[in-house]
This record gives C-alpha cells, sequence and structure tokens, in this order.
C-alpha cells in the first residue's frame, strides 16, 4: 500500500503524554496518524462517530507517558483495561503481521500484556517480563546511546545499520527489563536465540557500560526488544524525541545531516508496511 | 475553637445545614480583632469596620460564608493591597503592541497565527509545611493559569530557594524542616507532577541562604502556546451563560490558603495551617488538559479561568464581573470528596484540578460529552445574571448576596516605608589578595550555589513533547554543563524559537535592592541573548518579608523601581506577575529575592548557540567592562567578605551590547556564548570548558586596573565570554564599535590557564575543574556514581 494511506492509532488514555511528538513522527513521513482514546476502541462513553475499529489500522503505536499515574506499577492499569476489552483483536491485529510499537510507558504496557517477550504464543496469559524500577531509584532523564543488536527480524530496524550507534534519549523510573530471577539468564538466551534483542545501552565509544550510559541498571544493557516474529517492538528510549538533529541534546557541536537518530524506526515500519500489505 | 466570649456574636440561621450570621453590628473593636482571628481571614481591624459600615448600610449582618468570602477576595495574596501602588507606579505602564492579554497568564504575540504566554508564581508557605504536596500543586496551579488562557502548556520554570544544605539539626528554628528534607521533597513533587502532566521543566535554579531556612521559597512559572483564535478571555461571554465546574471534587484541603500566604510563617504553621496545602492529582490534570483545550479549539464556550487562590469565592465573581455582570450560584451542586462540608469551606476550599468554563446552553451537551469522554467530572454549578451580583445558595437557602464591586474591590494601602543605603547595609571589607587563585576557583565550583545542577535537572523530563532545542544542560555527551537559557521549538511549521529562562540574585538585591533589580533584568537580558534570542517579555515573582515592616517594602519598592527603570528604557513589557509578601519565620526574612522568567524571541532555532566551547585553537573574547563592584559577589559571599557597590547597570551600553551581540550571532560568527554572573568570569570560562571538555589560555592583562580577584570573580553587568574563530575575529570587533570587548585567550588543550600580564593566576586540569563542580549535590543529596 501507498505510505499516505498507511494509519497509525497512536493510543492514549489518562496520564499518557507523548502522543503528540509522535503523531508529528508519522505525519512528518506522509503516514496517516490519529490520536484514538482507549474508549474509541472499546465503546464506553462516546457518540457513535467517534467509535474506531483497531483492525482499520495498519500500526499501532502506543506512546510514552504514566497511563492512568503509573500507580501500581508502570503500564499495569492501561495494560489491564486493554486485555480485559481488547486481548482477542490486539491477538489478531499482532497475528495479520500489522506493526505495533511501545515506547516508555508503551514498552511497560507491551510487557504486562503479555506481548513482549512473547516467547511461546502471540500473546502470554500473564506477563513474562517486568520493567522495574531503576537501580537509580530515579527517574532518569538523560541522553542514552544504543548500539543496533538486531539481525533483521525486526520490521521497525530494516533501515538501521548493524552495530552502529544511535542517540535516542530516555527518560522513565522503570527501565529495567527483569525475568523471573530462576529463569533469567535462560530468557536472556532465548531472546539471543531468537533475535529478540533490538537495542543495548552503550557509551560514546560504543563500549557496553553501566550507570548512566545504562540509565536504569537493565541486565545485560538491554534497551529494546521485539516479539520472536518482529513485528512488535518494544523499548524505554523515545526515537520520537529525535526525529531532526535539531532536537538532539549535542547538536550544536555539529552533524552531518539534519536527519535526526530516531527517524529511522518510524521510516522503517512504514516501509515494511508499503510492502507488506 | 469557638472563642466563648464571642459566642453571642455567632447566630444561627434556620438552615438545612450549618450557617450562621455574624453579628457584626454589635462587636467592639476588641472583638472585631477576635472575630477575624477566629474566622481564620485575616482581615484587619480597619478591613473588619470596612464591612460593619457595608453591612451597616444594607441594614443586616454578613452570614459566615460573606465574611469568609471577603476574607480570601481581601487577602494580601489575591488583592495586592501592599504592592499595588508600588507595581502601578514602575512596571505595570510598559506597553507594548505585542501585549495580547494580560489575564491569569500575560499573553504576549508569537507570530501572525500564534500567541504565548507565561507566568510565574509562589507557592512557598505550603511547601515550607509539607514541601511535596506544596510543590506539586503549585505547579499544578500556574499550569492551570496558563492553560485558561486557552493555551496548551509547554514549559515549566521552578526556580527554589533553600537553607544551606550543612545546616546544623541543632540550629533548626523549632517547627521548621530541614533544608535537606524540603530541598528534596520540593523536587520530588515538581518530578512526580510536572512528568506525569507530560510538560517539559527547561529552566529553574537552586539557591541556597540561611535566610531561607525557616521559610523556603518554591517559584513555579509556565509558558504556553495557542493558535491566536484559540485564546480566551477570563471573563464569560454573557448573561445566561452556564458555569460549568471540571476536575476534581471539592473538599477540606487547601482551607484559607490565600490566608496562609499572606501571615509570617511560625513553629506552630505546621499545626495550623496543614490543611491549607492542597492535595495535587496529576492524573486528573492531564486529561483535565486534554478536555479545557479541546472545547477551546471547537470555540464551544466563551470564556473561563482556574480556580486558585480563593477557590469558587474568587473564580465565580471575578469571571462574571470581568464581562460586568453577575452570578448566581448552586453551591450545593459541587461534588465534594466527602460528606458534611459546610458551605463556606465549600465556597472558599483551593482543592486542586479544578475550572471553571462558561458556556452556552446551546453548547452545554457537546462540552459535558468531552469531559465525560475524558474522565473529567464537569458540574453545572451556576449562570450569569445581568446585575453586578454575587448570589449563592445552597439547598435553596440564600447564603451570600453581595454587590461584586465591593466584593472583588479590595483595600489599597500605601503603607509607609524606608530605605537603608547600601552603605548602611555594609562596610566593604575585602578580602586579602593572594598570588595563586587555583584553590579559590575550585571551592567556588564545588559552592552549592554554582556546582552543577544535574542531580535536579536529571530527575525533571525536559525533552517530552520533542520540541526542546537546547536544554538545561549543553555540551559533550556526559559532560554537558549549564547553559544560560533553553530553546524550545513551540510550533512544527516554523523555525521560530523561544528562548525560556530565569534570573536572580537576592544577595546583590539585598545590598542595594535598586540596583540589584536593574541586575536582575540585566541578567536575564544576558541569558536570553547568550543563545542567540532577543528578550521578548518577562514575568516576575516577587518575594518579600512583611510589608507591614517599612523596611521590607522599601526594599521591595526599590527593587520595582530598579526592574522598571531597565524593562521600560528596553522596551520588554510584565504581562503577568506575582507578588509574594510575609515570607518571615522566627529567625527573620529571607533576602529579597525577585524571580524573572524571562522569554526571548530567536527567529531560527537553527541558529541557536549553546556555552560549551566547540574547538581548540578559537579565540576567546569578553564583551563588555569589569568594575570592581563586589557587592553581593559569590566570590566575597564564600570568602565572608563584603561590598556596599553592587554593579550598576548603564542602559545604552546593555542595549548597543546586545544589537551587537545579536548581529554577531546572525552572522555566524559566534561558536559558543556565555553569560557572567555568579562567580564572574572564572567560573563562566571553567563551566565552557567542562561542557567542551577543551581548555583555555586566558590574559587579563587589558581588562584594566583591577585587583586581579576583581578581574577573576567581579559580577559586573553586560558581559559575556564568546568563542570566535581566528578567521572571523576582524569581522566579529567590528560589530562592537565603541563598546568595550577584549580578545583575553584562546581555547587549547586540557587545562585552564589565566594568567595577568605577567603573573599566573590559577591554572587547573579541566577535570580537576569538573569534579569539583559535578559531585556537590549528589554527595550532599545522595546517589550517583
Amino acid at each position: 500500500m501507498r505510505i499516505e494511506d498507511i494509519k497509525v492509532a497512536i493510543l492514549r488514555i489518562e496520564g499518557t503524554n507523548c502522543e503528540t511528538e509522535s503523531y508529528q513522527a508519522f505525519e512528518r513521513l506522509g503516514a496517516k496518524p490519529e490520536m484514538v482514546h482507549l474508549k474509541q476502541l472499546t465503546g464506553q462513553d462516546i457518540h457513535d462517530h467517534e467509535k474506531r475499529d483497531l483492525m482499520d489500522y495498519q500500526i499501532i503505536f502506543i506512546p510514552g507517558g504514566f497511563s492512568s499515574g503509573d500507580y501500581v506499577r508502570a503500564g499495569a492499569i492501561w495494560a489491564a483495561r486493554m486485555k480485559s476489552k481488547l486481548a482477542g483483536p490486539l491477538t489478531e491485529f499482532i497475528q495479520e503481521g500489522r506493526a505495533v510499537l511501545g515506547v516508555c510507558n508503551g514498552f511497560q504496557v507491551l510487557v504486562e500484556m503479555g506481548f513482549l517477550p512473547g516467547f511461546d504464543s502471540t500473546m502470554s496469559q500473564i506477563p513474562q517480563a517486568v520493567l522495574s524500577t531503576n537501580d537509580s531509584s530515579r527517574f532518569e532523564c538523560r541522553p542514552t546511546i544504543l548500539k543496533y543488536e538486531n539481525k533483521n527480524n525486526c520490521i521497525f530496524t530494516s533501515k538501521l545499520n548493524s552495530g552502529q550507534k544511535y542517540l535516542i534519549p530516555s527518560a522513565h523510573a522503570e527501565g529495567k527489563l527483569l525475568f523471573p530471577a530462576d529463569r533469567g539468564e535462560k530468557f536472556y538466551q532465548k531472546l539471543e536465540d531468537n533475535d529478540q534483542v533490538v537495542f543495548k545501552y552503550v557509551d560514546p565509544d560504543g563500549n557496553y557500560a553501566g550507570y548512566p550510559w545504562n540509565p536504569n541498571g537493565s541486565p545485560h544493557n538491554i534497551a529494546g526488544i521485539c516479539n520472536p516474529d518482529g513485528n512488535v517492538l518494544g523499548m524505554m528510549p523515545h526515537p520520537e524525541r529525535v526525529f531532526n538533529r535539531y532536537t538532539h541534546p549535542d547538536w550544536t557541536r555539529g552533524f552531518d545531516s539534519e536527519v535526526g537518530d530516531g527517524q529511522a524506526i518510524f521510516e522503517s515500519v512504514l516501509g515494511y508496511i508499503t510492502k507488506k500489505l | 475553637m469557638i472563642d466563648l466570649s464571642l459566642e453571642g456574636l455567632y447566630k444561627t440561621i434556620e438552615a438545612p445545614f450549618p450557617l450562621s450570621e455574624i453579628l457584626l453590628s454589635q462587636a467592639n473593636d476588641d472583638e472585631l480583632v477576635k472575630l477575624s482571628q477566629e474566622s481564620g481571614t485575616g482581615l484587619s481591624l480597619d478591613e473588619m469596620k470596612a464591612l460593619v459600615d457595608y453591612f451597616g448600610k444594607l441594614g443586616r449582618n454578613p452570614t459566615d460564608v460573606e465574611l469568609q468570602s471577603i476574607g480570601q477576595a481581601w487577602s494580601e495574596h489575591c488583592c495586592y493591597k501592599s504592592s499595588r501602588p508600588t507595581l502601578k507606579e514602575f512596571v505595570f505602564g510598559i506597553d507594548n503592541p505585542q501585549v495580547i492579554d494580560r489575564g491569569d497568564a500575560g499573553v504576549m504575540e508569537f507570530d501572525e497565527h500564534h500567541a504565548y504566554s507565561l507566568r510565574i508564581e509562589s507557592h512557598n508557605h505550603p511547601s515550607a509545611v509539607e514541601p511535596y504536596g506544596g510543590a506539586a500543586t503549585g505547579i499544578g496551579g500556574i499550569v492551570r493559569d496558563v492553560l485558561c488562557m486557552g493555551c496548551q502548556p509547554i514549559a515549566l520554570i521552578d526556580p527554589l530557594f533553600f537553607g544551606k544544605l550543612d545546616t546544623p539539626m541543632e540550629t533548626l528554628p523549632k517547627g521548621t524542616k530541614h533544608p535537606r528534607y524540603l530541598f528534596d521533597g520540593v523536587v520530588s513533587g515538581i518530578r512526580d507532577y510536572g512528568n506525569r502532566i507530560g510538560v517539559p521543566t527547561l529552566s529553574g535554579g537552586v539557591y541556597f541562604d540561611d535566610s531561607y531556612t525557616g521559610n523556603c521559597l518554591v517559584n513555579v512559572g509556565c509558558v504556553g502556546i495557542a493558535r491566536k483564535e484559540h485564546l480566551y478571555k477570563n471573563a464569560v461571554g454573557g448573561v445566561g451563560d452556564n458555569l460549568v465546574l471540571v476536575g476534581g471534587a471539592t473538599g477540606r484541603d487547601g482551607i484559607h490558603g490565600v490566608t496562609f500566604a499572606s501571615a509570617v510563617l511560625t513553629e506552630d504553621s505546621e499545626e495550623d495551617s496543614r490543611g491549607a496545602v492542597q492535595l495535587g492529582d496529576p492524573i486528573m490534570k492531564e486529561p483535565v488538559i486534554h478536555g479545557v483545550l479541546e472545547v477551546a479549539r471547537r470555540k464551544l464556550i466563551t470564556g473561563m479561568k482556574d480556580l486558585g487562590g480563593g477557590g469558587l469565592s474568587c473564580v465565580c465573581g471575578e469571571l462574571a464581573y470581568a464581562a460586568g455582570f453577575g452570578v448566581e450560584v448552586q453551591l450545593d451542586r459541587v461534588p465534594t470528596k466527602e460528606e458534611g462540608l459546610l458551605p463556606w469551606e465549600i465556597w472558599v476550599s483551593e482543592s486542586q484540578e479544578r475550572m471553571m468554563l462558561a458556556v452556552t446552553d446551546e453548547n452545554l451537551d457537546e462540552v459535558l460529552h468531552i469531559f465525560k469522554f475524558n474522565d473529567v467530572p464537569a458540574t453545572i454549578v451556576g449562570k450569569v445574571i445581568p446585575e453586578q451580583i454575587a448570589r449563592v445558595f445552597f439547598d435553596g437557602v440564600k447564603i451570600l448576596e453581595m454587590e461584586l464591586e465591593f466584593l472583588t474591590g479590595g483595600p489599597e494601602y500605601c503603607r509607609p516605608r524606608t530605605v537603608k543605603t547600601p552603605e548602611e547595609r555594609c562596610t566593604e571589607n575585602p578580602p586579602e589578595e593572594m598570588s595563586d587563585y587555583s584553590d579559590a576557583l575550585l571551592r567556588l565550583l564545588a559552592d552549592q550555589n554554582i556546582c552543577s545542577r544535574d542531580w535536579v535537572i536529571r530527575q525533571y523530563d525536559h525533552e517530552v513533547r520533542g520540541s526542546t532545542v537546547l536544554r538545561p544542560l549543553q555540551g559533550v555527551l556526559g559532560h554537558a554543563c549549564h547553559g544560560d537559557a533553553s530553546v524550545l521549538k513551540p510550533v512544527e511549521e516554523s523555525w521560530k524559537g523561544l528562548a525560556i529562562t530565569t534570573a536572580v540574585n537576592p544577595w546583590s538585591t539585598a545590598v542595594d535592592p535598586y540596583r540589584g533589580g536593574k541586575g536582575v533584568i540585566d541578567e536575564m537580558c544576558r541569558n536570553i541573548i547568550a543563545v542567540g534570542a532577543r528578550p521578548h517579555s518577562f514575568s516576575n515573582c516577587l518575594n518579600y518579608g512583611n510589608p507591614e515592616i517599612p523596611e521590607r517594602l522599601g526594599e521591595f519598592h526599590e527593587t520595582v523601581r530598579g526592574i522598571g527603570e531597565l524593562a521600560e528604557a528596553l522596551n520588554i513589557p510584565t504581562p503577568s506577575g506575582n507578588v509574594s509578601f510575609y515570607n518571615e519565620s522566627e529567625t527573620g526574612s529571607v533576602l529579597p529575592t525577585a524571580t524573572m522568567l524571562g522569554v526571548g524571541i530567536i527567529e531560527d532555532i537553527r541558529q541557536a548557540i549553546t556555552s560549551d566551547l566547540k574547538g581548540k585553537g578559537n579565540l576567546i573574547y569578553l564583551v563588555g567592562a569589569t568594575g570592581s563592584e563586589m557587592g553581593g559577589s559569590a566570590y566575597y559571599r564564600v570568602n565572608g567578605n563584603c561590598s556596599p557597590k553592587v554593579p550598576d547597570v548603564n542602559i545604552d551600553i546593555l542595549k548597543a551590547s546586545m544589537d551587537a551581540m545579536l548581529s554577531a550571532m546572525a552572522e555566524d560568527f559566534v561558536k559558543s556564548c556565555h553569560d557572567l554572573s555568579d562567580g564572574g568570569l572564572a567560573v563562566a570560562i571553567s563551566e565552557m570548558c567542562i561542557g567542551g571538555q577543551i581548555g583555555a589560555n586566558i590574559d587579563l592583562g587589558q581588562v584594566g586596573e583591577l585587583r586581579p580577584d576583581v578581574k577573576l570573580f567581579s559580577e559586573s553587568n553586560t558581559r559575556w565570554l564568546v568563542e570566535v574563530e581566528p578567521s572571523k575575529a576582524p569581522m566579529f570587533e567590528s560589530l562592537f564599535g565603541e563598546l568595550a570587548i577584549f580578545q583575553i585567550g584562546e581555547t587549547s588543550s586540557d587545562k585552564l590557564t589565566i594568567i595577568d600580564n605577567e603573573s599566573q593566576l590559577l591554572e587547573a586540569k579541566v577535570t580537576e575543574l569538573e569534579n569539583a563542580w559535578k559531585n556537590t549535590l549528589w554527595h550532599a543529596m545522595g546517589g550517583g556514581e
């Protein structure tokens, strides 16, 4: 399909707050983003003309923020609400090969819903992982550098170069990807084997490094993972914040291109959809 | 507790809820004073007597609701009764065609189709009692001020003032919380509220001085943006409009907030006034912002105003009276957090997250739908009436009827004031000259008032909304250092940007309030110029002690005189502002603290300049003349010295320098730029070195016949350090004409060396500078690597 026909649902509920810049990222590339409140999918408190159907979209984007205040646990309340009403349609959406991207709070929601890591089925009944409180116990807003580690499984990164560094900033209090303690290493190995690791935190020289370059203490420096099929991506850092070069934290120190490091992620998924759907 | 001696002055009115008539007509002076105290209204005897006269003419006594209503409306916080004459004299008159509105926030022109709004205000006393909630609700309040003009909030600005972090526990006055506890709580409150509502915190500052130990200051600012056709006035549209209350429920939190803010803090404040602190709920606020912006964009309302100080009692009357009308309110319809709230409590409660919208009958259903969709309660609580009267009913019983002219009029005082000369405040007491200043510089860099603020800044999301072009920390990744202003690109289809900064210097203002007032405007301009923007407007928050003490009011008056004189000469308007008096505790008054939120406009954000050095072998210029005027300087403070000579501002030189600097930046001659403020030249060049991870060789020989410590640490106004490529130096210099500029050195390897003609003043590796500078707050507050 043509890029201008690609419809992107930017989902939101109360406390979602990165929807504007996420919307703009898709709009700038010529796609058709639309802000869709969860109620427009579940049918609660809305006029008929406000009702939306998931299957009218090719991409679902779950933006960052503090959905429902992140009370209980980041993303948990939003995930519970979606699971109770939309588990079926979302599973179908993913199984059809359409694209789901969750950034920051969106990553937390995808993990809480069981779509990531999604080892054994599209959606696990109980979460297989958690994005836990940062080692610093604080909210951390800082530049983070990601090394692109995927071997070509993920549909959101086909335009990225393997092994290359991308400056994509982080801003979160709960970003440490943890698995059940007794299966932790096994699960990490599984992620590697399935080519599900997409981004790892590195320092400016490209080495895996601790705090502050790994802002949350995530084991194996994991910043973003996809499902085994590669069409669901969750990542803590915010690609929508570095769409163009002028919002990079160090852009005044010189650069070669006006394109920001986050743009390729949006281009990749749109490229994929134009070819596949 | 009811004072039994006053019992005879309350008469129960028959109603299905508690309601009293206050028998003012039978009270003597002593009883009037006691009635004011007992009701918590804080009205003076003269003000109580004005009520006796007013109700005497009406031939009746007030109800408890009416007395409370006046207590709110006539508080210093709401009606500026002590500050208005001074503000009128010096700053209200600064006019400029770019001012669009002066409402709860000021509104300024951004471009042909867009406007921005700005305001800064204080939330001091609530934060001193309950730092987390006080600071969070401060953010909530300032965001509503910007929102109710129809603007999307896009930036938060938070200057904070505490006692020294190493204050010994045993020296704390009774009932006072430790500065570390307050600092941690306030930052957490701003972080959790600001981050949750998705508005980046882009500027601010943290300042430590013993004078803030008993009364910390929490100033909160916000900037917003809107298309011009979506702007609203804080006024109803016409008779018959419905008043729709949207947002959180009303409770007993935040009762008497404005009267609490209009009295000095005491050891009993915690116990007496805890209830005056509101409770914040950012996850109610975020959808309120959504709902309000949607009804604004779809033109479904005629006007709106936020509920802040005084709650419903202030907003209902002011919203209607601003359009020349009155209002009838059904108070029992207001959703409450608990059963059994008394009518007067509902009327004056300052519970958070509430806005009042004026809506015609025609649009009512759609407005209610939009808020329901966003899970925000919305309730019709009143209607606009033609006569300029407020009438309030509860369960069908009329509990208040007052003329709005009287209610919103408020008294105005020309209180006595005295002005001490700087020489009366302190005597010249310079430090010994030294042969080497390396250690002095490292000590200064590690000082609580100069060291890295990253412990604070990185807890705030300063990038949400994806339009932050310059951040508060600028430079090489991992070594970013303090910038002078942040820059936002607020409009998708335009490269035009807003520069946002904070300026304040309580120490120089304390020595010489008039020059301090001028200095703070100069600093604001320097900061905005340093990133390549032109100063466009400012909002101020003026924090002072008890205005009933003539010396305090004198400090206030002189500062505002200085601010007004310079702002008027530069034609920079102040479309909004806030005065906070009574910042006193048992240990005395805070330093006179005039905080500026400055906004500048940069035509193209792609030309913005940061403070970090960019390359080796570039030239460094000092723009502006250095004087022996060390009063209030960080160097003197740290070393226990003082001077009555506070830096003055030469208006013509400031104007010409600003123009020359902007020309040089427009021509792309400037690689980096930093203003000279706390710690003077030595600290400024150190920060540029840290941010760029590049050293510099500096010779101050040509700067003038001055002591070396003056050359290094003077905080003379209207000065910048500028990095220029050698090939562009002649063209750069030619732009400055007669103005004082000095080529003082060049960028070099990894060391900062400063000499004065032949003699070396200091030398330190950039890593040493960085290590001295970066750890102080982390060590005091914990955490980090």
